[in-house]
């Protein structure tokens, strides 16, 4: 193999396909990031202002050049009002994807989303419980049509704060409150976020900084909590299921259609169009043995959850799926979609279709899904998806698929230990398991692809460390082999006991990106059961490749709610050491965590097993000297 | 005489001088009306990404003797005496690129310019912003540089600056000395995400 593309991914996948598609003359995303060095240093600083048409203007990090922006904001203001749009936009993202599942829960209750039906009653009835709204008796039908009036109001601002805030320990919701980083509306957050960095708003880089944790807040507890539990009460709670992994996943013999993006909206229908009998049919006939569905991102990730529906690849694998020519459509919706991919696809016979009103791409045929006709709209696209199968080309699937277990919930988790997180507690407090980290987050080709998050997950299952993962590492730990209960194998030996026990792998996948509050949801019921704090725990958070803004919110919100959080690459704030220092110490004061940089996973994995052992100590239990 | 010095632990590779290089060659010598030009005029000053994906400002050093006007065989490249800027004249190029296998530096460029005759491919580099200087303004490399990666000034100035800061790079007990703590960590940062 080729060292250069070596150098790229640590995945065999990866390298045979990045040499394919050179062969193809597809440009792909390491091209282009290579073709933009060197970036911009006052943007990679975070020194640089557009916010304003006084602007653009730049603070010299050298200090000899200008030190204010045109309207006197100093290096402080402007990484901290810069971050914090970075904030605003990531809880925009996850928080609008969270309303178009409250709307598919009013259309089904309205019988306005043929299609779409409410999979679990008994979660419907106990999230609308926690809505203070009266189940006794109701149908589930009307009781969803309550709970999707009371989830809007969450987004509005007749709260005094957002519902579902109070999942968390009372501890720390009497710290937000204290500190005043209670969040009061999803979108009214978002929106005081933007206002405050106008020009001329807020210029107290810590006050800023403050309102960017309730943000982030209004999200992880807010809009992407809810795009959660919706997914669950209209398509199911995960459970643990066989799936595979890695572009092997793709069949030869098989119409291939690949979903992409993030919302099981779109996705959960076409999964249904491709069990249609007559699709089946059609597709026989047209010379192809069945219709092979898979995914690639969250979107994936949503249906693998519930379905077992295999995944294909994550962020940086998007184009080299495509440059297998096997592919008959991919249909995407938004978020982290590369506008490239279009332009991959004309390489090859694949059918790009785009679906949602918010998003469009060049080079794909834009085919709207919406509640009312979605159904049907899935129906006819795997059909042209099927008719596509005739004009495949000559194809390269070169690897054999991973098998894999995904699909675990907390409800699924609790079950597993018995109803109740006492025994994973008990572990803990024996040591089997020194504590808990969730890797979350994207690819970054500044990242050698994988190679961050399958690094630190090995170093830390093998210190007896239980990882969660969930978006684009679960992909890539899943492809690393980490996802079969013989994975034991690579654990410590407390941890191999625990989990081998179970029968459970030593990396349990959470899910999607959004799915990252369920997180949330398991470490406030550990502290609950501890009578403790978050922060108390020992646990940590990290996002070994992250790249997108939402990633920026999700380590803001982790750390907002008591988790410190490891980031592999260095998010744009090193021009403001004030910043900087807050961020990585002084937060500690403020929300008892704090963030810290540490490209090197290596590096990374002792950072967090120092964290937990130190959380242990103070918590009374044995501990390690790393 | 003042010239244009490159500080390369400076440049934090933002590519201004890309930017004001090519509008200050352009026929209207304003940023928006010039991206309407044909043909575009194009930068004469080339940034480049070192080992750690570091910028560095790449531009004629004006040479002396210069290898590109020993190598012109068409007489079109000349020194002007007062500036020590050596100059191409567009009219005399012949487009033989033997200029071009001659520099030490890869800074000579083919393209047409706003400058040679219409519709002709020649020789373009660096020409000091000579008609900016005759207007009294500085090289527009300089005057957009935020970071002093690119500076104008004597060259005895800034060798003495230099010399002070090795002088004190050296003196006993010096901890090493950081142009900037910001620039430092996202240095430190960059280079950690690259050696994975």
């Amino acid at each position: 193999m080729d060292q250069k593309f070596e150098d790229l991914t640590i995945t065999k996948d990866g390298q045979l396909l990045l040499a394919k598609a050179e062969k193809d003359q597809v440009e792909t995303v390491w091209e282009r990031h290579r073709a933009q060095q060197p970036q911009c240093g006052y943007c990679d600083l975070g020194l640089s202002c557009r916010i304003c048409v006084m602007g653009p203007c730049r603070v010299d990090p050298f200090g000899e050049g200008p030190q204010k922006g045109v309207c006197g904001a100093d290096a402080d203001i402007i990484v901290a009002r810069n971050l914090c749009r970075m904030v605003a936009a990531g809880a925009a993202s996850h928080s609008d994807h969270g309303r178009d599942l409250v709307e598919v829960l009013e259309g089904v209750s309205e019988g306005t989303a043929p299609g779409y039906q409410i999979r679990n009653v008994e979660k419907l009835q106990r999230v609308a419980a926690e809505y203070g709204i009266d189940t006794a008796g109701k149908d589930p039908l009307p009781l969803a049509g309550e709970l999707a009036q009371a989830m809007m109001e969450d987004y509005g601002m007749r709260q005094k704060q957002i519902r579902l805030v109070q999942r968390a320990p009372q501890k720390r919701r009497d710290l937000w409150k204290k500190i005043g980083i209670t969040p009061r509306g999803i979108d009214r957050e978002t929106s005081e976020m933007m206002h405050r960095t106008h020009m001329g708003v807020d210029n107290g880089w810590q006050s800023l900084l403050l309102q960017a944790l309730r943000n982030s807040l209004s999200d992880g507890w807010g809009g992407s909590m809810i795009a959660t539990e919706v997914s669950d009460i209209l398509f199911g709670i995960p459970a643990p299921k066989p799936t595979t992994v890695n572009v092997g996943v793709l069949k030869e013999n098989q119409v291939n259609i690949i979903v992409h993006g993030h919302n099981p909206v779109v996705s959960e229908m076409i999964l249904k169009a491709c069990e249609s009998p007559e699709l089946l049919a059609l597709a026989k006939e047209k010379g192809a043995e069945g219709i092979n569905l898979a995914g690639v991102c969250c979107t994936g990730n949503e249906l693998l959850m519930r379905h077992g529906v295999p995944m294909a690849g994550n962020h940086l694998m998007t184009e080299l799926v495509l440059s297998t020519g096997a592919v008959e459509m991919m249909l995407v919706d938004y978020q982290c979609i590369m506008p490239s991919l279009g332009t991959v696809a004309a390489c090859y016979h694949t059918k790009m279709i785009s679906t949602s009103d918010k998003a469009r791409f060049p080079g794909m045929e834009h085919r709207e899904f919406h509640p009312e006709t979605a159904e049907k709209m899935a129906v006819e696209l795997v059909k042209e998806a099927v008719l596509n199968f005739a004009n495949r080309g000559r194809t390269y699937i070169p690897v054999e698929p991973v098998n894999a277990i995904g699909g675990f919930s907390i409800e699924t988790i609790v079950g597993a230990l018995g109803g109740t997180p006492e025994p994973l507690l008990d572990a803990i407090k024996a040591g089997k398991i020194r504590g808990a980290a969730g890797i979350v987050g994207c690819n970054n080709p500044k990242i050698k692809h994988d190679y961050g998050h399958v690094t630190l997950t090995k170093r830390l299952i093998e210190n007896d460390v239980l990882v969660v993962d969930t978006g684009c590492v679960s992909v890539a730990n899943a492809k690393a082999g980490f996802k079969v209960p013989e994975a034991i194998e690579m654990a410590g030996p407390g941890l191999k006991e625990v989990c081998g026990s179970l029968g459970i792998p030593p990396v349990l996948h959470l899910g999607s990106c959004v799915d990252n509050v369920r997180i949330l949801v398991l470490v406030s019921a550990l502290a609950d059961a501890l009578g403790v704090d978050i922060s108390d725990l020992p646990v940590a958070g990290s996002a070994p490749e992250w790249y997108s803004e939402k990633a920026v919110t999700i380590g803001t919100y982790f750390v907002a709610s008591g988790v410190t959080t490891v980031l592999g690459p260095m998010p744009p704030i090193a021009g403001s050491m004030n910043v900087v220092k807050l961020l990585t110490q002084g937060l500690k004061d403020v929300v008892g965590a704090t963030f810290a940089v540490e490209p090197d996973p290596e590096k990374a994995a002792l950072i967090i097993r120092r964290h937990i052992e130190g959380k242990r100590k103070a918590l009374g239990l044995s501990a390690l000297d790393v | 005489m003042k010239k244009v010095m490159v500080h390369p632990e400076r440049c934090v590779g933002c590519m201004q001088c890309m930017i004001a290089c090519a509008t200050a060659h352009s026929k209207t010598r304003q940023l928006l009306t010039a991206l309407m030009e044909t043909p575009l005029p194009k930068s004469r000053v080339h940034v480049g990404a070192g080992l750690y994906n570091e910028g560095f400002p790449n531009r004629c050093r004006h040479c002396e003797p210069a290898p590109c006007m020993a190598a012109c065989l068409a007489n079109a490249i000349f020194r002007d005496p007062e500036k020590e800027t050596v100059l191409i004249n567009p009219d005399k190029c012949i487009n033989c690129a033997s200029c071009a296998m001659a520099c030490p530096y890869g800074v000579i460029r083919f393209h047409e310019d706003a400058t040679a005759p219409v519709g002709k491919t020649v020789a373009v580099k660096c020409d000091n912003c000579d008609q900016r200087q005759m207007e009294g303004l500085i090289p527009a490399c300089v005057e957009v540089c935020k970071s002093n990666a690119l500076t104008f000034e004597e060259s005895t100035d800034a060798m003495k600056r230099k010399t002070d800061e090795v002088a004190r790079s050296v003196s006993r007990g010096a901890e090493e000395i950081s142009l900037s703590p910001a620039f430092s960590l996202l240095t430190a940062a960059k280079r950690a995400q690259l050696s994975l």
